[in-house]
C-alpha cells in the first residue's frame, strides 16, 4: 500500500534520547506515477536480508556484528565496534548504515525475535516466519 | 584447568589468562573503567578501574582490567579504600576533561562533585584523558598513524612527530572510541579533515553523497577487505538500485 507505517514502527523503537531513529526497513515506490487520474505505483519493502555469508560481518575487524543463535539476525555487539565504517561501504545492498553522529552503524536485528515493522503493517503484508 | 577465585565473597571459576575485569564483569558485577574496550589490547592508563586483590598475604590496590586472574586470589571491587582511589582518579581526569560527558557522568557517579586540579595549560587537545584508545583502535586497524608523545605533563596524543602521517587514512575511528570525543572532525560535501589533514571524499556515483575518504577505500582494497570494483554508492542508492533489481525480477 506504500502507507510506511512499517517505517515509522522501526524508527520509534530504535529511538534514541526520544528522537525517532532512521528506519532499518524502508518502502520503495516502483511504478508508473499517474495513469488516467489512477495511482500505478507498486511498492518494494526492502530491509536487511540476515545474509548467511554477510559483507557486514566478513569486513568488520573487531568481530562486532554477529549472528543471534536464536532469532537467526546479524547483529550489532555495540561495545566492540570501534567505529570504522566498513561494514556500510560492505553491504552490497545498502542495508547498513553508519550513523556519523552516534559513531555506530545502524542495523536491523529484527527487534529480537518480534519485529515491529511486522506488528504494525495494518495491512499484514509483513509476516515472521521461522 | 579452571582457577577458582573469589569476588567481593562470591566463589567464581575463570579460565587462565582471563583478567579480573572481564570475569567480573560476566558474573554481573560491574567496575567503572574509561579506557577499557572489548575488542583492543588493554593498557591500564585510566586507573578508574581499581579493585584490591589479596593474593597469600599481599594485598595491594591494582586495575582490574589488565591483572590476570590466579588460583585462590580474593578480589574486593568495593572498598571504602578502592572508591577513595577511583575518587581521586576521576578527580584528576575531571580537570584534564572538564567538558567530556562520560567523564563528568562517571565523576558524579563516584561523588566527584568538582576538581580542585586545573586542566594542563596549552594543551593541544583539550579534554583528552590519555586513554589511548584512539592509538589502540588506529593500531588495530593497521594504520598506526597515532601515538602518545612526550612524558609527564607534556604528554598528549597526536601524528608521530606532529607531522602529516601518510599512514593516516581519515577513517574517524580513533573520533568513534573516544571516550571525550576530543578528536576534531570536519566535513564538507567534498573533503573530510582530520587531525590536521584533509582528504578527498568518495562521493556516491547516482547522488553525490559522501561515502568514505579516497585513502580508506584504497587501504581497504589493498588488504582485501573490500573487493577491487567496489561500488560507489551512498547505501540508499544501493537500495534502489536493489528495489529495481527485485522489481524487474517480480512483476
Ligand atoms: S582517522 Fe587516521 S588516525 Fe584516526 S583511526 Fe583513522 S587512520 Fe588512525
Ligand atoms: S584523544 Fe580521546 S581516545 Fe585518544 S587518548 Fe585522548 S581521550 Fe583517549
Amino acid at each position: 500500500m506504500g502507507c510506511r507505517t512499517c517505517e515509522l514502527a522501526c524508527s520509534f523503537v530504535h529511538s534514541r534520547a526520544g528522537a525517532l531513529g532512521r528506519p532499518r526497513i524502508r518502502i520503495h515506490a516502483q511504478g508508473r506515477g499517474l495513469e488516467a487520474g489512477v495511482i500505478k505505483d507498486r511498492y518494494l519493502q526492502l530491509t536487511c536480508l540476515q545474509c548467511a555469508e554477510a559483507a557486514c560481518a566478513k569486513v568488520c575487524p573487531t568481530q562486532a556484528l554477529v549472528r543471534d543463535e536464536t532469532t537467526r539476525a546479524i547483529v550489532l555487539v555495540a561495545e566492540r565496534c570501534i567505529g570504522c565504517g566498513l561494514c556500510e561501504a560492505a553491504c552490497p545492498f545498502g542495508h547498513m548504515h553508519f550513523d556519523r553522529q552516534i559513531r555506530l552503524p545502524l542495523k536491523c536485528d529484527l527487534c529480537g525475535g518480534s519485529p515491529a515493522c511486522a506488528r504494525f503493517c495494518p495491512h499484514h503484508a509483513l509476516e515472521i516466519r521461522p | 584447568m579452571s582457577i577458582r577465585l573469589w569476588i567481593d565473597d562470591r566463589e567464581v571459576l575463570a579460565e587462565p589468562g582471563e583478567r579480573i575485569l572481564e570475569v567480573a564483569q560476566r558474573q554481573g558485577i560491574s567496575i567503572p573503567t574509561l579506557c577499557h574496550h572489548p575488542a583492543l589490547p588493554v593498557l591500564g592508563a585510566c586507573r578508574v578501574c581499581l579493585v584490591e586483590v589479596q593474593q597469600g598475604k599481599r594485598r595491594e590496590i591494582t586495575t582490574a582490567c589488565n591483572t590476570l586472574v590466579q588460583e585462590g586470589m580474593r578480589v574486593a571491587t568495593d572498598t571504602a579504600e578502592v572508591r577513595g582511589h577511583r575518587a581521586m582518579n576521576l578527580e584528576l581526569l575531571r580537570a584534564r576533561a572538564p567538558e567530556a560527558p562520560a567523564v563528568r557522568e562517571l565523576a558524579t557517579q563516584l561523588g566527584v562533585a568538582r576538581s580542585r586540579f586545573r586542566p594542563p595549560a596549552q594543551n593541544p587537545l583539550p579534554n583528552c584523558i590519555l586513554c589511548e584508545l584512539c592509538v589502540r583502535a588506529c593500531a588495530h586497524l593497521g594504520h598506526h598513524a597515532l601515538a602518545a608523545v612526550g612524558r609527564g605533563d607534556k604528554k598528549r596524543i597526536g601524528l608521530p612527530h606532529n607531522r602529516p602521517a601518510e599512514a593516516c587514512v581519515g577513517c574517524g575511528s580513533c573520533l568513534s572510541v573516544c571516550p571525550t570525543r576530543c578528536i576534531l572532525l570536519k566535513e564538507t560535501a567534498t573533503t573530510r579533515t582530520i587531525w590536521g589533514q584533509t582528504f578527498e571524499l568518495v562521493r556516491c556515483k547516482s547522488c553525490g553523497a559522501p561515502v568514505m575518504t579516497e585513502a580508506q577505500r584504497a587501504h581497504a582494497i589493498r588488504t582485501k577487505q573490500l573487493p577491487e570494483d567496489h561500488d560507489d554508492t551512498c547505501e540508499l542508492c544501493k537500495q534502489s538500485a536493489a528495489s529495481q533489481r527485485l522489481a524487474s525480477v517480480v512483476w
